[in-house]
């Protein structure tokens, strides 16, 4: 038997927590820089105007993916493009499309949209923004290898040219009034065409006119900015830094808010909007326009080829049910039509058209023949704000005699399940791209995105779809989107269930920022945002 | 012993190839495509195309397991398809995270598991052995996100002596940090203590009661003597062995404690990973944690084999 001594014991255990010393040593060397100290002191403004300086820590639901300007993978990720790029055009914190790096902008004739640059606007190393950059962007976003999220909406730009330094034109194939939506959204941003060409990988790193340049990013731990001196705004960015911190459990997340141990988060889980309302020390910008939840269904698989048991299924889903029980009652139930009364003013025609009635929902299904359908319904577990509705509209949707199976799967499965066409009905969520019922093309028309996984195609939805990009006039344009709203609550492709309330919390002492009711989830109220005091 | 080591690493080197080649396979089989990944959730199928063309996931699987080997045999683990970054730029960093937290953990559990193994032991059925045996069960019957969870809720508002804290480096804020290691190593310890009080207490029980713990005694030899160096060191041969174990069983922990308290450790790495199909990073974290625990496996065999020859000699 070897010696071993108590003495020898406790050193051997030492020698463990020595191990665990020099790991801390190792991990503080790949962790994040901070910046300094300084930076977090907050000096008041004269009165009537905005503090200056200070650190705003934000939580972050997403660790962003990666920094690419034209890829969006979520409106997480979002608020990192949008501080450090600027796009043409921004909505404002009424969802009001307004200039952003454009002076002036605007339809010269239905086919042709030009656009005059601001002066004085520099990229973060110095270099001053051209026309050219704006074109390259645009072109950049077209490419099919960038795979860029608006590349779909920028499509009928046919030549974008410089006229001068500061003019960009565009021209389109067939008049699109819906394009300055896209050149307003969080992935419509304006690269460096110098930058981008020499090779610099946009990915992991970032150069853009935005108020804020990055410092580091740890994924996992952090994203750090610091205000950018020369950005062309006056007297914009007020904060000295942002640090994005990933916080993926809503719980820890919400934890980290009220402890103070962050200024602000996004994505307030429903589960917690009245703790969050209820603390004085807390406010809540929200909307109920945007994210909301649907029934899909493959129209190639039967018997859901049958439009009667499509209607049973959207008859049978009591959505003032699933709201109370998924979100809390934070929301609005979808009865009616897709689009909200503040992006379509015809929504309130639409109000309860699609009623909860197990009744009609069982004559209909006794009509197809199918009396107590089994069928089974592909969700994700991956996240609450689809997994939730889609277990909540369960019981109702047994009332009416159908057996739904649910089957929860991890996000990425779930996908490639829906893509697949794996399943004859899938519970999903999502949210407009931007908000105008020109938007409606990604569920509707035979080339959207969502459109593809019901199997749908309808050449009267895709003529009026047509028809309403290219109608100027803006009562006969709601006009052609009511009739395509109708004719898809005839057709059922799919039925939407919740319109969920979803914003950003944050301190009293957080300043400046607004959640826009319409026009997209943007985060450019955050160059706009400033401490009160230091933390 | 040097040959054992010898042939103990040798065999290391093989599980790993092992190890890997069953990751690269067994992550591809998964549904779930990284491109669809990378590029969110409005990307047209000719995008998620374009985007699998440019991550190189057409090319034969065949080609990509022998690309993947050859540049890990250069000290290259490539290149998140995510977040375009190297997997070397995080993995250190991450992985010393996690292991700063285990080898905590794993140190308190022992210091401690090793004193109250020793406390039941010697006070066998009576009210402080009931009392340990009982606190024991409690530790290893709950699992590591009650505790986590239930340690956040009572120290960050029931009694807020440790308010969450943004993670910070030992070098930028050290008082930060340890407070910020606190209930993550409680949580983590609280099982594997438990572990190691009961089997130090099993095996001095055993020792306790030997013939050569008798012998010591009936020569006279204090009690607290025939406890701390006859019984305690022989019965402390199976607590190494547990620890090893424990240590393996800690790191596996981890995903939720990191989860729980924030922490950016080797276990969030890889739950993102997973969660994006992120092969590289999955390949690369899988091997690390693989050497990790069959190095640990191998210091623990190599202790026993020291304070027991008989463990050679068989």
């Amino acid at each position: 038997m070897g010696a071993l001594s108590r003495r020898s014991f406790i050193t051997a255990s030492a020698a463990i927590a020595g191990a665990a010393v020099s790991s801390a040593i190792v991990s503080g060397c790949g962790n994040p820089t901070a910046l300094p100290n300084s930076a977090n002191e907050v000096r008041p403004g004269a009165a009537g105007t905005p503090s200056r300086g200070g650190i705003l820590y934000f939580g972050l639901s997403t660790d962003p993916a990666n920094f690419d300007p034209h890829v969006s993978t979520g409106a997480a990720s979002d608020y990192l493009r949008q501080l450090a790029y600027n796009s043409l055009l921004q909505f404002d914190s009424n969802g009001e499309i307004t200039g952003d790096l454009a002076e002036e902008y605007g339809f010269t004739d239905p086919r042709t949209y030009v656009v005059r640059l601001r002066q004085g606007v520099k990229f973060h190393d110095g270099s001053p923004l051209t026309a050219d950059d704006v074109v390259f962007s645009i072109r950049r976003m077209q490419d099919k290898a960038t795979a860029a999220s608006s590349a779909p909406l920028l499509a009928g730009i046919v030549d974008v040219v410089a006229g001068d330094p500061r003019t960009v034109e565009m021209r389109l194939a067939e008049p699109d009034v819906a394009l300055p939506f896209a050149l307003a959204l969080p992935p419509t941003l304006i690269v460096s065409k110098r930058w981008i060409e020499s090779g610099a990988n946009p990915k992991t790193t970032v150069m853009g006119t935005g108020p804020f340049r990055l410092v580091e990013r740890i994924p996992g731990v952090a994203t750090t900015y610091e205000r950018f001196d020369s950005y062309f705004e006056p007297d914009l960015p007020y904060l000295n830094g942002i640090v994005f911190q990933p916080m993926g459990d809503d719980y820890a997340r919400v934890t980290a808010l009220r402890a103070a141990t962050v200024d602000m988060i996004d994505y307030v889980p429903a589960t917690h909007v009245d703790v969050i309302q209820r603390n004085p020390q807390l406010q809540f910008a929200s909307d109920k326009n945007f994210g909301f939840g649907y029934v899909g269904f493959d129209l190639a698989q039967k018997p859901f080829d049958d439009v009667r048991v499509r209607k049973a299924v959207a008859m049978s889903i009591d959505r003032d049910a699933v709201l109370d029980t998924a979100f809390l009652g934070h929301g609005v139930a979808m009865n009616g039509s897709l689009m909200p009364q503040d992006f379509a003013p015809y929504a309130t025609k639409f109000a309860g058209a699609m009623p909860y009635d197990p009744d009609q929902a069982r004559s209909l299904l006794r009509q197809a023949g199918v009396e107590g359908l089994r069928a089974p319904m592909v969700t994700t577990s991956s996240y609450s704000v689809i997994f939730r509705p889609a277990q909540a509209m369960l019981p109702s949707l047994r009332s009416s005699g159908l057996d739904i199976d649910l089957v929860p799967q991890e996000w990425l499965t779930f996908r490639a399940s829906v893509t697949n066409k794996e399943f004859p009905v899938h519970a999903w969520g999502t949210a407009p791209k931007f908000g105008d019922p020109a938007s409606l093309a990604d569920f509707l028309g035979s080339t959207g995105v969502l459109a593809k996984t019901f199997s749908f195609s309808d050449p009267e939805i895709d003529r009026l779809l047509s028809e309403g990009k290219k109608t100027a006039d803006p009562s006969l344009r709601m006009e052609i989107y009511a009739d395509i709203e109708r004719r898809t609550l005839d057709l059922v492709p799919f039925t939407y269930t919740v319109r969920r309330e979803q914003g950003e919390a944050f301190h009293t002492y957080v300043k400046g920022y607004a959640h826009p009711p319409k026009g997209a989830w943007t985060g450019t109220a955050l160059r706009r945002t400033w401490l009160e005091r230091s933390q | 012993m040097s040959q054992y080591v010898i042939r103990r690493l040798g065999l290391a080197a093989v599980q790993l190839a092992v190890v890997g080649t069953i990751v690269f396979f067994l992550i591809r089989l998964i549904p779930g495509d990284p491109a669809r990944a990378s590029l969110g959730e409005s990307a047209t199928e000719e995008q998620v195309a374009a985007a699998r063309q440019a991550m190189r996931l057409n090319e034969p699987l065949m080609g990509q397991f022998f690309g993947f080997w050859g540049r890990l045999l250069k000290g290259d683990l490539g290149t998140s398809l995510i977040s375009g970054r190297p997997v070397m730029q995080d993995l250190p960093s991450r992985l010393a995270n996690s292991l700063e937290l285990v080898l905590l953990a794993l140190a308190i559990a022992v210091l401690i598991g090793v004193l109250l193994g020793r406390i039941a032991a010697t006070h066998a059925d009576r009210p402080a052995d009931h009392l340990l045996v009982g606190g024991s069960i409690f530790g290893i019957s709950l699992p590591v996100f009650v505790i986590g969870t239930l340690l956040l809720l009572v120290f960050t508002f029931w009694i807020p002596i440790l308010p969450p804290r943004r993670f910070v480096t030992p070098w930028a804020d050290p008082l930060g940090h340890l407070q910020i290691l606190i209930l993550p190593v409680i949580t983590l310890a609280g099982a594997a203590c438990a572990v190691i009080t009961r089997m130090t207490r099993a095996a001095m029980l055993e020792t306790l009661s030997a013939d050569y713990v008798r012998t010591a005694r009936a020569k006279g030899v204090a009690e607290k003597m025939v406890v701390r160096r006859h019984a305690l060191r022989t019965a402390l041969v199976p607590v190494v062995a547990v620890t090893t174990v424990e240590l393996t069983t800690l790191i596996g922990g981890t995903v939720l404690v990191e989860t729980i308290f924030g922490w950016p450790g080797i276990s969030s790495l890889l739950m993102n990973a997973v969660g994006q199909r992120d092969y590289p990073v999955i390949q690369a974290v899988v091997l690390a944690t693989a050497t990790v625990v069959i190095l640990v496996n191998l210091i623990g065999d190599m202790a026993v084999r020291t304070l027991d020859p008989r463990t050679t000699e068989s």
